[in-house]
Formats: C-alpha cells, sequence, structure tokens
C-alpha cells in the first residue's frame, strides 16, 4: 500500500506543487528545479517512455495474433514492420561509411530507405484519402436542417472558396446576383406568389447592375461581398471568439485537473 | 420541373465511387493541365514575409519541424519557401524537431535549399539539431539551456564543434523563430513555453485544419501573421517569386474545393426537394 499508493502521490504532490509555485517564487533554486531539472527529468521519462510504448505494441499485437481475434492478420503487418525498424535501426545499417546513430537519417541506410519508400508514401496515402471521405460525407451529411447547420454550411462554403485562389477570382457583384437570387427562391418559399419574387428579383437584379456600372465592376468591392475577405473576416471574430471561449475553458479545466493532482484527489495514475 | 427535380433526387443517391471518380478528376487533371489561377497573398501571410523579412542580414533564426509524411504537402513547400527566403537574406538557420518524422523531410529541406540552391555550408550557415521527445518539455529545455538537450547534432557532429553554435546557448539568443507545425507538440507549445515568456517575435505555418486554433495567437499579436495550409504555402512562393509545389497544388484544390462545394449544394437541393415532397404527402 505504502509504496503502490502512498509513496506515487506524495511524488505526485511535491513535484506538482514545486513545478506550479516555481512560477510564482523567486528562489534562484526552484527556478532552476522548475526550468532545467525538471525538465531534463521529463526528457529521460519520455525517452524510457518510448521502449514502453514500443514493447507494449508489440505486446497487444502478438496477444492478437495468439489469440485469433478479429483482424488478427493486420497484426502480422505490424509486428513485421517493428521488427524490421528494430533491424534497421539497432542491427543492420545498409550503408558501414555511415556511423552508428546518424544511420538513422543518413541517405543510403535501411532506416532512411523504410522512411522514404515505405512510412512516408503509406503516411501520404491515408492523409489523402481524407478528401474522398470529406467529398462523400458532406454530399450526405452536410444539410440545412435548422438555422444553426445552415449557419455552419455557409461559413464552410465561404471558407473553403475564399481560401483559394479560385475564391479571389470571384467578383463580389456574382457574390451580389447570387444573393439575390437566393433571395428570390426565400421569397417564394415564404409567399408563394409569382409576381413578388419577380419583383424582388427584377428589382435586386437592376440594383446590383445599376451599382455595378456606376462603380465599374470592380473585383474586390464592395469588400463585404468579397469571398477572400469574408473567409478572412470569419477566421479573425467569430472563429477567434470561439475559439478563445474554447481554450479558456480548456485551461481552466487543466487547472482543476492539476490541482487535483497536487492534493491527491485525483489517484487515476496508481489505478483507482 | 418534376423530370429535374427527380434528376436531383436521384443524384442525390449517386453511388459514393461516383463522388470518388469526380474528386479523383478534380485533383489529377488541374495538375496536368494548369489553370494559373492568380495567387493574391492574405495579410496574415503578408505578415509573415513583412516580418522575415525586416530581420536584419544574418541573424540567428530558429526554425522548428513539426510535420510528418502525411501532412507534407501543405507544410513542406512552406519550409522550401520560409528557408529561401531566410538563405537569401544571409540568415544563420538553425532547425529543430519536436516530431521524429520531422528531423527527415527538415534534413531533405536542408540538403535542397541550403546545399543545393544556395551552395551553403553544414555547420558554418545552417545546422540541423534533430529531434528529442519530450513534447513541450523539449521546448522548455531549448529556453533554458539548448545545450544541455543537445550535445550532438543530428549528424552526430559535438555541438562545441560546430561554428555556428557559439554565442547560442539559449531560446533568447535567438532573433526569430518560425514554426513549421501539423499538430501536437508544435506551434501553440511554441507560443506559451518560448516565445511569450522571453519576448522573441515567431512566426508559424500550419496545416488548413489547424489554423483555428492558432488564430487567437496571432489575432493577439503573439504570433506574427501564419501560413494556412497550402493555400499560405502558394502566397508564400508568390512572395519570394519562387513558385513550387504550392503553387502547382492550388489549381487542384480550387477545382477539388469548387466540386465539393457543388456536392454539397446538390446533397441539399436533393434535401429540400425531398422534405417538400414528403410534407406533401
Amino acid at each position: 500500500m505504502l509504496w503502490k499508493r502512498h509513496i506515487p502521490i506524495l511524488i505526485v504532490a511535491v513535484i506538482g506543487s514545486l513545478t506550479l509555485f516555481g512560477w510564482f517564487i523567486d528562489e534562484p533554486n526552484i527556478k532552476a528545479f522548475v526550468n532545467d531539472d525538471a525538465t531534463q527529468w521529463f526528457d529521460i521519462l519520455a525517452s524510457f517512455a518510448i521502449f514502453l510504448g514500443g514493447f507494449n505494441l508489440l505486446k497487444m499485437q502478438l496477444q492478437k495474433v495468439l489469440r485469433k481475434k478479429q483482424g488478427w492478420q493486420y497484426s502480422l503487418f505490424a509486428i513485421g514492420g517493428f521488427i524490421l525498424a528494430i533491424i534497421a535501426g539497432f542491427f543492420y545499417k545498409g550503408n558501414p561509411d555511415v556511423a552508428w546513430g546518424t544511420h538513422v537519417t543518413a541517405d543510403g541506410t535501411l532506416f532512411k530507405w523504410i522512411f522514404m519508400y515505405i512510412f512516408a508514401p503509406l503516411g501520404a496515402t491515408m492523409f489523402a484519402l481524407l478528401a474522398f471521405f470529406v467529398a462523400s460525407a458532406s454530399y450526405r451529411a452536410f444539410r440545412i436542417r435548422n438555422f444553426e447547420a445552415t449557419l455552419l454550411l455557409v461559413s464552410g462554403i465561404i471558407i473553403m472558396i475564399g481560401r483559394v485562389p479560385l475564391g479571389s477570382s470571384i467578383s463580389s457583384w456574382f457574390i451580389l446576383y447570387l444573393l439575390v437570387l437566393i433571395g428570390g427562391i426565400a421569397i417564394n418559399s415564404v409567399f408563394k406568389n409569382k409576381q413578388y419574387t419577380a419583383i424582388f428579383v427584377s428589382v435586386g437584379i437592376i440594383i446590383v447592375t445599376s451599382a455595378g456600372s456606376s462603380m465599374g465592376w470592380p473585383l474586390d468591392q464592395p469588400g463585404i461581398f468579397y469571398l477572400p475577405h469574408l473567409q478572412e473576416w470569419i477566421y479573425m471574430n467569430p472563429n477567434v471568439a470561439g475559439t478563445r471561449s474554447i481554450m479558456m475553458g480548456i485551461g481552466l479545466g487543466i487547472f482543476a485537473t492539476s490541482i487535483r493532482y497536487i492534493l491527491g484527489i485525483e489517484k487515476s495514475y496508481i489505478g483507482e | 420541373m418534376k423530370y429535374i427535380s427527380d434528376l436531383i433526387l436521384k443524384m442525390s443517391s449517386v453511388d459514393r465511387r461516383w463522388i470518388f471518380l469526380v474528386i479523383a478528376l478534380s485533383v489529377i487533371l488541374p495538375l496536368y493541365f494548369p489553370l494559373g489561377l492568380p495567387i493574391r497573398p492574405t495579410p496574415t501571410t503578408q505578415q509573415v514575409y513583412d516580418t522575415i523579412d525586416a530581420l536584419p542580414h544574418g541573424s540567428k533564426i530558429l526554425v522548428s519541424c513539426e510535420y510528418g509524411p502525411s501532412t507534407k504537402p501543405e507544410i513542406h513547400p512552406m519550409v522550401l519557401s520560409v528557408l529561401r527566403h531566410l538563405f537569401k537574406n544571409e540568415h544563420k538557420v538553425y532547425v529543430t524537431c519536436l516530431w521524429p518524422d520531422g528531423q527527415f523531410l527538415a534534413s531533405e529541406a536542408l540538403d535542397l535549399v541550403g546545399r543545393d540552391e544556395y551552395g551553403l555550408t553544414y555547420g558554418e550557415d545552417y545546422v540541423l539539431l534533430g529531434f528529442r521527445p519530450g513534447n513541450e518539455a523539449v521546448v522548455k529545455g531549448i529556453v533554458s539551456d539548448i545545450r544541455k538537450l543537445y550535445t550532438i547534432d543530428a549528424k552526430g557532429t559535438k555541438v562545441t564543434e560546430i561554428p555556428m553554435m557559439n554565442g547560442v546557448n539559449r531560446f533568447e539568443d535567438f532573433d526569430f523563430l518560425f514554426s513549421a507545425s501539423a499538430g501536437y507538440p508544435g506551434t501553440i507549445e511554441w507560443v506559451q513555453y518560448a516565445a511569450d515568456p522571453t519576448n522573441v517575435p515567431m512566426s508559424t505555418g500550419t496545416t488548413s485544419i489547424q489554423v483555428n486554433e492558432v488564430m487567437p495567437y496571432v489575432a493577439a499579436g503573439q504570433v506574427q501573421g501564419i501560413l494556412a495550409g497550402m493555400p499560405g504555402a502558394a502566397e508564400y512562393e508568390a512572395l519570394i517569386g519562387v513558385p513550387g509545389i504550392g503553387t502547382s497544388g492550388m489549381d487542384a484544390q480550387s477545382i477539388a474545393h469548387l466540386v465539393i462545394v457543388l456536392f454539397i449544394v446538390l446533397g441539399n437541393v436533393g434535401y429540400l426537394i425531398e422534405r417538400n415532397r414528403s410534407k406533401k404527402y
């Protein structure tokens, strides 16, 4: 009980308090501990964690193969890849002119070959597949079911088109004509009257055409309807506001959790 | 009218393999037949360029590579362009990596731009310090004492034997930081543990999906501009006048985005028709 429970809690409480209060106490030794020693300790622990993570992965995959769980065949590839990487990392350089240690990034070595011709193409392929799934999913699931969904959809479209060069080639006047047509559809669905719709669309087109002719049809004017400006505004205003509030919430959550760890209330790290 | 409605409804339930085919074509065709759409820099890209351009010649610049092969198409063109800009202005470039695979890509970028294009000398004009595990602890380590963390560089050379490491002991010895980041650990950790506490200016280049969470730091002036995804890379290439992978990918991305938007619109028109019909009956 003492070794498994009390001592780990004591270590977390003492080290946690030191690193937290080290930011507020102007004492050279505590500052040196927070800035140098604690960081070095973390680096050493992180290096060991790589081994721990690696062996844990191997154990899990081996168990899956031995117990013939669903999809165990894929685990063979994971184990094969693991063993191949260990051989390339620790036993066979593939290029005798390169020193051990630098062989992981040097040209002509097995490790570099694995990275360049197996890991990199596979990683790129996995990510590239996202484009297809995003297209298919947005086609089927992105629906204007309510006001919030419509807002999300419109902002998404503005950002998707406004971010790319195509967006900067679309004139504000085209967006204005589009808005007049969308307004016409809205009026038609509300009033169900063809005359009202025709009058709204005709007047809208005349106003936009007259304004465009008098201003000389500048591509980015009026700026509020120019997609690159609109997407920039969305990024810098509603997005920043939303993200900041989320970040503040996360920050408060981290603070509360840290205090729980330091006070010994949160004990999930010892399996409680 | 009914015929059109039926057609749209039919298209709404099209097999997803057709969608995949259209997306594939909309990406592949513009790569082979470029449209040459004009690239205009956004204010945030311009800010990165202006900040880097205003640095005095011979400044010490830390470039951190936090990305892997999956995000290479978005981040790597930025790194190449920023390195070109830095080497053109005769800055000293120090490269670190918070991601293990970032070291391979950083090495590739330095060889291409530093060694092959500018004919610079490793160790005198640029150095690859490499990857260290520990995420934000590495950032904190660089801030307090870089020599404790990096005793050797990525080539195994002792840091004390690298000429350009003279006078570089901690993060504050650098004049500027550029973080090429695809996630955690990355830009946010550099802001929180390095740039903000030390007042060393920094800029960043991130994946499009990450822009949202980094933008508050840009708006607050803690980060001097941001290169946002592949469009940001293409804009930077346009600013330095060296078109590269970012520029060539822009036509494909433009058309792919347009196609996805058209799919969304078509799907919604189908949804509205279906909803109206179900209300009627």
